[in-house]
């Protein structure tokens, strides 16, 4: 067999930025969020009732910050325009730009539904902002059947949400990495864990540690999910019955820099797991560990797919600059994050004592 | 009564059948005369000069750094421990099943009726996701537009009768460029006589390019398991300007 090196080849740089990892990463995380906020606020669940308020606001921030993300993406925002004015249906990427404002419409009208008791309730309280609250209660009546109209669309939204954003990135048959019936499904399992760990997280901001248990429990099932999932892609490469998948571990299996990725994405995904079975009382750890989990299969998927070549040998390895569209950007987004959530929790208590 | 009138009207309304027909036809016959474009690269006479590479750059004014045809360059060594030259110009496939089409969420990509992919600038929101789909690299975002950007035949230069630059400029004479719907054509006649001999990037793709090869080795029509130089090599990006 002939042995080629590649004098002088011509690799792109990655098409989609760093912005795209955290776009998937947010709105995964908020859909998920949104779902474990209807068990409580929606069949009104009681040892859900804590739990899905910081739900709903974990939905809420990372929902409101993942849209930034995608314009910021089209390097200049007002692009948007053309996604409604020349829309082509038969990309995916075309109907996502309905399927999000459906979701996040659903999702806003959800939450101020979910809110206007409290928000009657604030009103009342001496505060500067009292007849801001009067004006956004509304009335301040619990409707249990529009919460639940509600929660229909945004939960029209949501799955539909989850499914464009795998689509989207399944169909591309020109990478290996991504062109997998498995994707989508592994983009929603770690939405989900990424969505348990973002609650979580907010729990233990608020001080609600009695809600661990209950969501280690469900963190560990989705841990146990992916692994199940990321373990179907590897045999299905590894036999050749998926001839994406043995093409992508083809084009990974020399690379060191490969090998060590895999390896701490099986290491942490075994930390998270072992950590929410056996440290159940356990909530920031847990947490922050399906963050990454859910962050990292993205980053990998994304940033890692790119690197590698579709024609001759040369690899794209994408390096963090202090740009906008890299390092800036991923902190940027954090940043935006903690705004809301200072600004949501500044004007309305998400705390267990709001629903006394 | 003057007959001559008459007899004036009379023609007239017989050949009128004959003058809308005649209106017609030509029409008719230039959707069947429509030229397909097409290239074939001789890799044979490719010397991996990159001059195709520098006339594209000042043709269309690419960015530094980014390119629209490039010369991919190996060195193969054989079983027998020979070591050669080998060449792959790349350029965009103007695919005539091509999966940057129906990704594109705002339609900024289309292909003529002539055969050439293009990309509307007006339209382009510069969301990369052709640039994904295209299975052979080549497409990227321009980094003065923001949008994609990618070989266009030189489709300004062919409407004006001119060849693509890159062809133009190849002192080997390895790139030919021409109607493939014209059996006459430089490009037809070759493809004919080098017939079970050329071949396409990718074919597994089924992507139905419309650049051909002779003389490219099955082993580098896709991504290469081999090392590369990668490292050494100039890129403005990361060593400046």
């Amino acid at each position: 067999m002939n042995t080629t090196v590649e004098v002088l080849g011509f690799a792109r740089e990655p098409g989609w930025l760093p912005w795209a990892v955290q776009y998937f990463f947010l709105i995964g995380i908020s859909t998920a969020a949104f779902f474990l906020s209807l068990p409580g606020l929606v069949w009104r669940h009681p040892d859900w009732r804590g739990i899905s308020r910081r739900a709903l606001l974990a939905a809420l921030v990372c929902g409101l910050t993942a849209p930034v993300a995608l314009l910021a993406d089209l390097h200049q925002p007002g692009r948007f325009l053309n996604f409604y004015l020349h829309p082509n249906l038969g990309s995916w990427m075309a109907w996502g730009s309905f399927f999000i404002p459906l979701y996040l419409l659903g999702l806003i009208g959800y939450a101020w539904l979910c809110l206007r008791p409290l928000l009657a309730e604030m009103a009342k309280r001496p505060s500067p902002f009292a007849a801001l609250y009067r004006k956004l209660a509304y009335g301040g009546h619990d409707n249990p059947s529009a919460i639940k109209a509600a929660a229909l669309v945004a939960t029209l939204g949501a799955v539909l949400v989850l499914l464009y954003t795998g689509m989207e990135v399944m169909v591309v048959q020109a990478r290996p990495l991504w062109n997998t019936a498995l994707l989508p499904l592994i983009f929603a399992v770690t939405a989900m864990t990424g969505g348990i760990g973002m609650t979580a997280l907010f729990e233990a901001l608020t001080g609600n540690l009695k809600s661990a248990p209950l969501l280690n429990q469900w963190l560990a099932r989705g841990v146990w999910l992916t692994l199940a999932l990321l373990v179907l892609w590897l045999v299905s490469g590894l036999l050749g019955t998926s001839t994406a998948a043995h093409e992508a571990l083809a084009a990974t299996r020399a690379s060191f820099g490969w090998l060590v990725t895999g390896g701490w994405l099986v290491g942490s995904t075994l930390l998270t797991l072992w950590l929410a079975r056996n440290h159940q009382n356990s909530l920031v750890m847990p947490a922050l560990l399906a963050l990454h989990g859910a962050w990292l299969i993205r980053w990998i998927v994304f940033i890692g797919g790119q690197s590698l070549p579709k024609m001759g040998s040369a690899s794209q390895s994408y390096t963090l600059t202090l740009t906008p569209d890299s390092l800036l950007g991923i902190v940027g987004m954090a940043g935006l994050c903690l705004a809301l959530y200072i600004i949501l929790t500044s004007l309305i208590p998400w705390d267990d004592q709001a629903n006394a | 009564m003057n007959a001559q009138p008459d007899l004036s009207r009379r023609a007239f309304f017989t050949a009128l059948p004959a003058v809308t027909a005649g209106l017609a036809m030509p029409a008719h016959a230039a959707d069947e005369t429509t030229p397909h474009w097409a290239m074939l690269v001789d890799t044979r006479r490719c010397i991996a000069c990159q001059a195709c590479t520098m006339a594209c750059s000042m043709e269309n004014v690419s960015p530094e750094g980014q390119f629209r045809t490039v010369v991919a360059t190996y060195a193969v060594t054989d079983q027998a421990g020979k070591t050669g030259l080998a060449v792959l110009p790349r350029l965009c496939n103007h695919c005539e099943e091509p999966p940057c089409i129906p990704v594109c969420p705002v339609g900024a990509t289309f292909k003529r009726k002539d055969g050439i992919v293009l990309v509307d600038g007006d339209r382009c929101v510069g969301c990369a996701y052709c640039v994904q789909a295209c299975p052979y690299d080549a497409r990227f975002v321009n980094h003065n537009t923001g949008k994609a950007d990618k070989c266009t035949f030189c489709s300004h230069r062919v409407e004006a009768g001119l060849l693509p630059a890159c062809v133009e400029t190849c002192v080997g004479g390895a790139r030919i460029f021409g109607d493939i719907n014209n059996p006459q054509s430089d490009i037809s006649r070759r493809l004919a006589a080098a017939d079970g001999k050329t071949r396409v990037l990718k074919p597994e793709a089924g992507t139905n390019p419309r650049v051909f090869y002779i003389g490219l080795e099955q082993q580098l029509d896709g991504r290469i398991d081999g090392a590369s130089t990668a490292d050494m090599m100039w890129r403005p990006d990361t060593q400046g300007a």
